[in-house]
């Protein structure tokens, strides 16, 4: 079985379109997954409680939801989330464990589709679609 | 005595070593996973030729440099900085009693146009006649003593592995030296939970570096190459580094990226010979410093030629900013006086003070890009720099008025 990897959520949460105008207007992406792979990672409750104030967690939320792994994910955040295993361990399978190999990614303002091939996303803009 | 001490610490590595490949990693060192050892064909730099006869006048000289060595422990650190070859062909006998012994040597710098590596070889290989009675083999010696001069150090050690130190079991198609990579990551203070990014990373030599010895972050790498993409997927395919490090198809001077998203930036900047960087540096430097957090660090290794490019830009910045006529598109304006310094103290929380202190006289390079460290590497024929950065926090600038 050839090995596959894939966009994890937890990336997906930083990326933003670059296309000329667009602005924050660029972010969140919005994804159609035709291929996604789920696949163990080991839990690190220290990164994971590091890594939950970075992201925008309707974004990471709305992502999630898309894909059909939103695996009972509180659409918010609530006080106290270090200490709660539960829940660290749930957010861990979102960020981590879920992986867009084939499908897109969407601008939501301008529209401009980027690829995701072999769990490759191509963001590379044109000359005229770039912003300088 | 000096070396009788690193001769003994040798000869207990070398019993250590006679057990099955699996070496015994010791915490400093950056070696190959021995898993499958693929004995490499490695460049010996300069091998000594001994004559019969000694030599009186090179003989003071000699005991000039016999008191500049550093001990095994310096030295093992130094190995991450500069190249360290050794002879991989056989293995090692064992000699009872009296020692044979190689002397591999390699100057560079300004002691190269003084000594020639052979006198220097020669000197030494007396030396250690006259001092231990060893003798010289040149095919199979059970010593080999590795000599490094040059305009920072003078290096005598003694090798003690097979392969090179940036042999690696899993890279596929070789990029970067992998010491270098790993200083690189080194340099970047990786902490858990960091975003790490390397925005031109080709085969993706230092992402696995970073990602083997700093698991515990996220790690994205780019380029606008297929081919290096694929180069890199390979690598990362045979590393088992799948699961932590991200590849994506971008272009350094367009990021796809939030702003202030990423902590840690590392890149091997194109020299220009193997590959084109067809962008400004400003451009690259410009994208990265926006979306590096506060606080966030950027490694790059840098060619001399770009080096001193970035050095002279910094420079001209001031003499700008004393003229107040800031006109620099990128805003660089003057690095905050002291006086100032204490005003703004009350206003910058305590996770910048630390980076302030780090940065205090150091002159901005680019925005609120701060220049940390500088180090000089070889990279075999030709020579970089591996420079790092900080983001510091805008309040701490101060505008020219």
């Amino acid at each position: 079985m050839r090995a596959q990897a894939g966009m994890k959520l937890l990336t997906h949460n930083l990326l933003s379109s670059h296309v000329r105008g667009v602005g924050p207007r660029g972010f969140p992406l919005r994804i159609q997954a035709t291929e996604i792979r789920v696949s163990p990672v080991d839990f690190n409750p220290d990164f994971v409680t590091r890594m939950i104030p970075k992201m925008e967690w309707a974004a990471l939320v709305e992502a999630a939801e898309s894909l059909g792994h939103l695996s009972e994910l509180p659409r918010q955040l609530e006080e106290g989330y270090e200490k709660d295993e539960d829940f660290l361990r749930k957010v861990h399978h979102v960020l981590l464990e879920v992986e867009v190999v084939e499908g897109t990614l969407q601008c939501p303002e301008s529209g401009r589709v980027f690829p995701i091939s072999r769990g490759i996303p191509n963001m590379l803009l044109s000359d005229e679609e770039a912003a300088s | 005595m000096c070396w009788v001490r690193a001769v003994s610490i040798w000869r207990s590595l070398e019993l250590e070593e006679n057990l099955p490949p699996e070496v015994a990693k010791p915490s400093k060192r950056k070696t190959g996973e021995n898993e499958n050892i693929v004995t490499k064909k490695l460049k010996i730099e300069q091998t000594l030729a001994m004559p019969g006869d000694a030599e009186c006048q090179l003989e003071k000289q000699n005991s000039d440099k016999m008191e500049e060595h550093k001990d095994l422990t310096t030295e093992k650190e130094n190995f991450q900085e500069e190249k360290s070859e050794n002879d991989g062909e056989k293995e090692v006998e064992h000699h009872q009693g009296k020692l044979t012994f190689r002397v591999s040597c390699r100057c560079s710098g300004t002691i190269a146009k003084t000594f020639t590596t052979e006198e220097v070889g020669r000197v030494i290989g007396i030396a250690l006649i006259k001092q231990f009675g060893w003798k010289a083999d040149l095919r199979n010696p059970s010593l080999e003593i590795f000599i490094h001069l040059n305009d920072i150090y003078s290096v005598v050690g003694i090798p003690v592995f097979r392969l090179p130190l940036a042999s690696r079991a899993y890279i596929k198609v070789a990029g970067l030296r992998s010491t270098i990579a790993w200083t690189m990551a080194s340099l970047a203070e990786i902490n858990v939970g960091a975003v790490v990014l390397d925005p031109m990373c080709g085969l993706g030599t230092i992402l696995l570096e970073a990602a083997k010895e700093w698991p515990n972050a996220s790690y994205l790498g780019a380029d606008v190459s297929d081919s290096q993409l694929l180069g890199a997927f390979d690598n990362l395919k045979s590393a088992g580094l799948m699961d932590r490090i991200e590849l994506f198809k971008f272009c350094v001077t367009e990021l796809p990226l939030l702003s202030q998203s990423v902590d840690v930036i590392i890149s091997d900047v194109p020299f220009g010979k193997k590959f084109k960087l067809g962008k400004d540096i400003k451009s690259v430097l410009h994208e990265m410093e926006r979306v590096l957090c506060v606080g966030g660090t950027i490694v790059l290794l840098l060619s001399e030629d770009l080096h001193k490019y970035l050095q002279d830009y910094k420079e001209s910045n001031i003499t700008w900013n004393s003229s107040k006529d800031s006109t620099d598109e990128f805003k660089i304006v003057k690095y905050v006086n002291a006086e100032e310094k204490n005003r703004i103290q009350e206003n910058v929380s305590s996770s910048f003070q630390d980076v302030r202190q780090e940065c205090l006289d150091k002159r901005p390079l680019f925005g609120t890009l701060v220049q940390m460290e500088c180090h000089k590497v070889s990279l075999g024929r030709t020579e970089a720099f591996i420079s790092k950065y900080k983001k510091i926090h805008a309040s701490e600038l101060q505008q020219p008025s």
